[in-house]
């Protein structure tokens, strides 16, 4: 568990750095993308594997979001740099990629298979898949976005 | 005597406050490229409106999906200026975003004049992007990690890794040769699904399903959706539905090449 919980942790980090690195942000700002990264997903990682809390992918993913978006606008002042800087990359490794392929892969099964238990099979393979990959994006933005309008004062004078 | 008191004051207050039309030109720039770096409505309304109040002007602005409307006046006064300036940076770059951000605070602190401020904001411009390579090293770590973090095996994530640094090298040579982005998308997830599915191809490991899934990710637009999200919390409800419009484009010509390199490599699902 621990192991799992320092791998999760570690690329986590690597993930957010390396996308952080597609948009080009100030050198000083891969640091602390990584480690909002890994904070982030640390607290997801234990809010969906410890079995006291037993919370739903969307829920854990929000509440992750949320620390990850006032961590991004806690440290943007220290980094100088706009919060969304680290923000954005933080929150990319908890995007719900293989919900979004297996949605992807639902709908183009459904288009295959005519016959009508076949499509319904599929077509709740895409619905179910499809909702816990949008919800999770909501859960995600809403949770990321709130903390730089909460906290507006610290969000927009980072740079100064 | 008189005469000489008051060219010297007004002398002054030129140097101090530029015209409306000097200021809406800087602006209208400043905007364009500010917005076309990657940042959300609400700091550009904010940069903007601090250091239009430092220059003794009032700016309204309609932000656009692909243009910038600022009107710049002067209170008290007929005066005005209005400028339509086009959203210039075609690539996110958040050097930009801060180093213009950081700019509007040393206009606001007065740590540098108006003349100051075009010439540094003519320097900022000329950022260079990070080095291509590194980009393309660490984006390929990237990927590879994210497979690792959905559960991959270690085989999937080296095939991710491949597959990522094929794709986005492709996509770096696409881009420096203006082909059309979403032909860019399309060609760029068809090679990269490709070669992830080398790894149900050649029964390599035992997760082929996450190498796949994983192997076109880097291409997904983070920044345009959660951006559009952040403009519509803000009520910049257009710019926010052309953000997300531009971001479901692009995510539907991602999925056209992942289903063609599917086809190609006639990779069933479930």
């Amino acid at each position: 568990m621990i192991l799992e919980f320092l791998q999760d942790a570690l690329f986590a980090a690597i993930a957010a750095i390396g996308f952080a690195a597609i948009s080009n942000p100030p050198r000083k700002a891969y640091l602390y993308c990584g480690i909002i990264a890994a904070v982030g997903h640390s607290v997801r990682f234990l809010l969906l594997n410890t079995p006291q809390f037993d919370i739903h992918i969307v829920i854990a993913t929000a509440i992750a979001s949320f620390v990850v978006g006032v961590l991004a606008v806690l440290f943007s002042p220290i980094a100088k740099t706009p919060a969304e800087t680290c923000l954005f990359p933080s929150l990319l490794p908890m995007i719900p990629g293989i919900y979004a392929y297996r949605t992807f892969g639902g709908l183009v099964m459904c288009l295959y298979h005519g016959s009508e238990g076949e499509f319904a099979h599929y077509f709740y393979l895409f619905a179910n898949n499809g909702l816990t990959c949008l919800f999770i994006l909501l859960g995600m933005v809403i949770g990321a976005t709130t903390p730089i309008f909460m906290l507006k004062r610290i969000s927009f004078q980072a740079t100064r | 005597m008189t005469t000489t008191t008051t060219t010297i004051e007004i002398t002054e207050a030129t140097h101090l406050y530029p015209t409306s039309t000097e200021v809406g030109l800087f602006l209208s720039d400043y905007a364009g490229w500010l917005l076309g770096s990657g940042a959300t409505c609400i700091r550009l309304e904010k940069n903007i409106e601090r250091m239009a109040a430092t220059f003794g002007k009032k700016v309204d602005m309609t932000i656009m999906p692909r243009h910038i409307h600022l009107t710049v006046r002067e209170p008290g006064s007929t005066e005005l200026f209005t400028a339509v300036a086009s959203i210039c940076h075609p690539v996110i770059s958040f050097d930009i975003n801060t180093r213009l951000s950081e700019l509007s605070w040393a206009v606001a602190d007065g740590k540098i004049d108006f003349h100051g401020a075009r010439e540094e904001f003519e320097r900022i411009i000329l950022t260079p992007p990070a080095d291509k390579r590194f980009v393309l090293l660490v984006a390929s770590l990237a990927n590879a990690s994210f497979c690792r973090l959905f559960g991959g095996d270690w085989q999937a994530v080296g095939i991710v890794f491949l597959a990522t640094l094929c794709g986005f090298y492709l996509k770096q040579i696409l881009c420096e040769s203006k082909t059309d982005i979403r032909l860019v998308f399309i060609i760029c997830a068809f090679v990269s699904s490709v070669l992830g599915a080398t790894d149900a191809l050649f029964h390599l490991g035992s997760t082929p399903e996450i190498a796949l899934g994983t192997s076109v990710l880097y291409l997904v637009p983070g920044i345009p959706f959660l951006n559009s999200f952040s403009d519509m919390i803000d009520g910049h409800y257009i710019c926010a539905f052309s953000r997300f419009m531009n971001a479901v484009v692009l995510t539907a010509c991602l999925s056209i090449g992942l289903c063609g390199g599917m086809l190609m490599m006639n990779m069933g699902m479930f």
